[in-house]
């Protein structure tokens, strides 16, 4: 679940290691948790912080380039209607997307879409395909199988609006701004997980 | 559900109606003990929700000796401020700009989260290491508020301004979708100018071409007084005939300018010789405040097929909107979410708390904005002693075999129906004197289930909240003098303080007016109660909310010997001098309300 809290030394290895496929440009820290049986793959320059969790036992999870996933963050874990991948992908992150803080993303064809944020300790149900550049606010639960527009804002216990401020350039060069930072101040060893 | 913890409320005597606006006279003691005796206090009555208070809500009256709860306290305004930059506004610009901040302090019209003032442009991308000359200017116009909670842009409702600052004056020339208008002063100055005027007339003679003006409700209102201060002023106003009505008519100039003085302030009463009898034409033009219906609402249902119910905007997000005499007239108005506007930010207050009575101030917080500290807060707290409750356990001590097992144990643990409870009691005295407490409670608590209630003790003395250091001190004295008379007393009060280490062995027995615990300025006494069944029988009405909470009334009567008529130190000093002679019985009484825990249903 979103809540769930690991201890703060360094996890054992707990599980099966998950064969990774992994970009030379990512960061990713030593802390970080991978574990599965399916393959996960991070693509270019993209940032995994310390303790943010990938699941890959219900199916294959794919990041996509410049994207952050956050301390806590989970991506991939069996949600509570316990549905698998059918296609065999658990989770697929688009580009530039944002796994804010304590957020979940359940396993079984869940998308997100390209530069969306899933803010601070939401949810987002398993198999549910979230457009291109939606704001989840933090909290924000999205249900199994639910489907956003493209420039969906959820916020306050689930209302809905379109964004139109047409910032998704913007944001998308915010973004690349801070990789560029977090790429200096996490230490990565993508080698560990190899 | 909820776990509940034992709780405290006081009811502030001002609900009396008996004692309201009267102010204790420590000499007439007998008050309203009489009634009050007969007259058990419901925690659950419907009135009971507005009488209520934790300790913490209490203020005191010094110089009435009574309790005063924020119903029973005249507030006055300190300073006005608003929340987001802090800024103090004085109140003589409150009547002229109004209570809302007129800064740039915006909350979004969407969600009201705090709206940020941000350039719209596009920066150059700083990876280009070209445009140098950029670099002198990060920022610059065009500017948009925007949510960064919700998303919002003012750009959404075609608004946005061309400097950081002073949003809110800007926004006043903005309508919703970027056009301009005109502000009052602006418009009074057009009117002075000679090529609007000539422009004016000419227009006139083709008359349609101005009646698609949309006036806002400011310029209609400011147009329909020119032309009414006018026709006024004209001696040569058109007669049609409606004259035989004379002064009572309604277009009659006397009753027009009657009403116009009760909404002007009597600025056309100078007039009133001037203008004769006869009616009056009405406003034919746009420029005299003549504004058409909207009756076609065609566009408005257009919208709302295109954008559906999305596009409207909630009620919420309605009321929140801060009236805006830009606005349009109420006929071109519709509800969308295009028509928002962002909201400034409502002034809030800082205030300081008269007592009702005496009017001397219990409560004055610091002028500045920025301080959180009070120069004057008397809260009761520091007047009338505390009440904590914790569930007793007897089950340790309880192998005597007299005294019965308590259920809750726990704090917040059920209560056991029809098994008797025991709970302690401590009163804790924040005053430099000892203090005796009176309790009465009634045998059985008001309401549908009627749990029993027994006080083991219900009179007994706090000793005064004496300095630490000063009580150590003491304490020696005493037991060194034991053998005169008040050293006795003293020695044999303090003693459960000692006992306590001992307790584990003998066995604190329940007995009936005995203290459980006593410490420097505290005292420990046992409650016992017998909480109800909550059976229903067949046809009840259901159970309520909350009505599974034992709630005990407790009638609290405190009693000390206090300096006479003062407060201050001086008046302390004094008191000293006279070598006691200016002490005088104090007292205070109110009911409070232990809410003791559920019971298990
Ligand atoms: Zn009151
Ligand atoms: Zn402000
Ligand atoms: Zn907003
Ligand atoms: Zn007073």
């Amino acid at each position: 679940m979103s809540s769930k809290r690991h201890s703060i030394l360094p996890p054992a290895p707990s599980g099966p290691k998950p064969p990774v496929h992994f970009s030379s440009s990512i960061t990713i820290a030593d802390s970080a948790v991978l574990t599965g049986t399916h393959s996960i793959a991070i693509h270019g320059e993209s940032v995994v912080h310390p303790r943010a969790r990938l699941d890959s036992l219900a199916g294959r999870i794919t990041v996509g380039r410049r994207c952050v996933v956050h301390e806590r963050a989970t991506l991939g874990a069996v949600g509570v209607s316990g549905r698998v991948a059918e296609s065999g992908a658990a989770v697929t992150l688009a580009d530039y997307v944002t796994v804010e803080v304590g957020a979940a993303v359940e396993a079984g064809d869940t998308v997100i879409g390209e530069g969306t944020v899933v803010g601070v300790g939401a949810k987002v149900g398993a198999g549910a395909v979230i457009g291109k550049h939606c704001t989840l606010t933090p909290h924000t639960e999205i249900a199994a199988g639910e489907v956003l527009p493209d420039y969906t804002v959820v916020y306050s216990n689930g209302m809905r609006r379109t964004d139109k401020r047409g910032m998704a350039e913007l944001k998308n060069k915010g973004l690349a701004r801070q990789i560029d930072v977090l790429r200096r101040i996490i230490p990565s060893n993508p080698g560990k997980f190899a | 559900m909820a776990v509940l913890t034992p709780y405290t409320f006081i009811q502030c005597p001002c609900s009396d109606s008996s004692t309201l606006g009267r102010p204790s006279d420590p000499n007439s003691s007998t008050i309203t003990e009489a009634d009050e005796d007969e007259r058990t206090f419901d925690p659950r009555a419907p009135r009971s929700n507005f009488s209520l208070y934790p300790l913490e809500y209490l203020l005191y009256c010094e110089d009435c000796h009574q309790i005063r709860c924020p119903r029973c306290v005249s507030e006055e305004i300190v300073t006005y401020y608003c929340p987001n930059c802090l800024f103090e506004v004085p109140s003589s610009n409150l009547k002229s700009e109004g209570n809302r901040c007129t800064r740039s302090c915006f909350q979004c019209p969407i969600c009201i989260g705090p709206l940020a003032v941000t350039s719209i442009e596009t920066r150059p991308d700083p990876s280009l290491l070209a445009a140098p000359d950029n670099t002198a200017a990060p920022h610059s116009g065009p500017y948009a508020l925007t949510c960064s909670y919700c998303n919002w842009s003012s750009t959404e409702i075609g608004i946005q301004f061309e400097k950081p600052n002073s949003i809110h004056a800007q926004l006043a020339k903005l309508r919703n979708g970027g056009s301009t208008r005109l502000t009052a002063k602006e418009r009074k100055e057009r009117r002075k100018d000679p090529a609007y005027r000539r422009y004016q007339a000419t227009s006139s003679g083709e008359g349609e071409s101005d009646q698609t003006e949309n006036l806002d409700l400011e310029t209609q209102f400011a147009n329909l007084k020119a032309f009414y201060q006018n026709q006024l002023a004209d001696p040569n106003s058109a007669d049609t005939g409606l004259a035989a009505l004379g002064d009572l008519g309604f277009s009659s100039p006397t009753s027009l300018s009657r009403i116009m003085s009760i909404y002007t302030g009597g600025s056309l009463q100078d007039r009133k010789a001037k203008s004769r009898l006869g009616a009056m034409r009405e406003a034919l033009k746009p420029d005299e405040g003549l504004q058409f219906a909207h009756l076609d609402e065609s566009a408005a249902i257009e919208t709302l097929r295109g954008e559906g119910h999305d596009g409207t905007a909630s009620i919420t997000q309605l009321v929140d909107q801060p009236p805006n005499l830009g606005e349009e007239h109420l006929h071109g108005r519709s509800r969308f979410i295009s028509e928002l506007r962002p909201i400034p930010y409502l002034l809030r207050t800082k205030r300081s708390k008269r007592c009702p009575v005496c009017r001397h101030i219990i409560s004055k917080p610091e002028a500045k904005v920025q301080t959180t500290r009070f120069r004057i807060r008397l809260v009761a707290g520091s007047y009338i002693p505390s009440i904590a409750i914790r569930p007793l356990s007897l089950s340790a001590t309880a192998g005597g075999g007299g005294s019965s097992a308590s259920g809750a144990t726990l704090p917040g643990a059920l209560l056991e129906p029809l098994k008797p409870a025991h709970f302690l009691l401590t009163f804790k005295n924040p005053i430099f004197e000892t203090i005796k407490v009176t309790l009465g409670a009634p045998a059985e608590t008001p309401g549908r289930f009627a749990s029993k209630v027994t006080v083991l003790c219900p009179v007994f003395e706090v000793d005064a909240n004496t300095d630490v250091w000063d009580e150590a001190l003491r304490e020696g004295g005493a037991t060194g003098g034991a053998g005169s008379g008040g050293g006795g007393e003293k020695g044999e009060r303090r003693r459960g303080r000692y006992d306590e280490g001992s307790q584990a062995n003998n066995g604190n027995q329940l007995e009936v007016g005995k203290i459980w615990e006593r410490g420097r300025n505290w005292v420990s006494i046992v409650v016992e109660v017998v909480p109800a069944s909550l059976r229903l029988d067949q046809g009840d009405a259901p159970l309520r909310e909350d009505e599974d909470v034992l709630e005990i009334p407790l009638f609290v009567h405190v009693e000390w010997e206090g300096e006479a008529g003062g407060d201050d130190v001086l008046e302390s000093v004094a008191a000293k001098d006279k070598g006691g002679e200016a002490r005088e019985k104090r007292e205070l009484a109110y009911w409070c309300v232990l809410g003791l825990g559920r019971i298990r249903k």
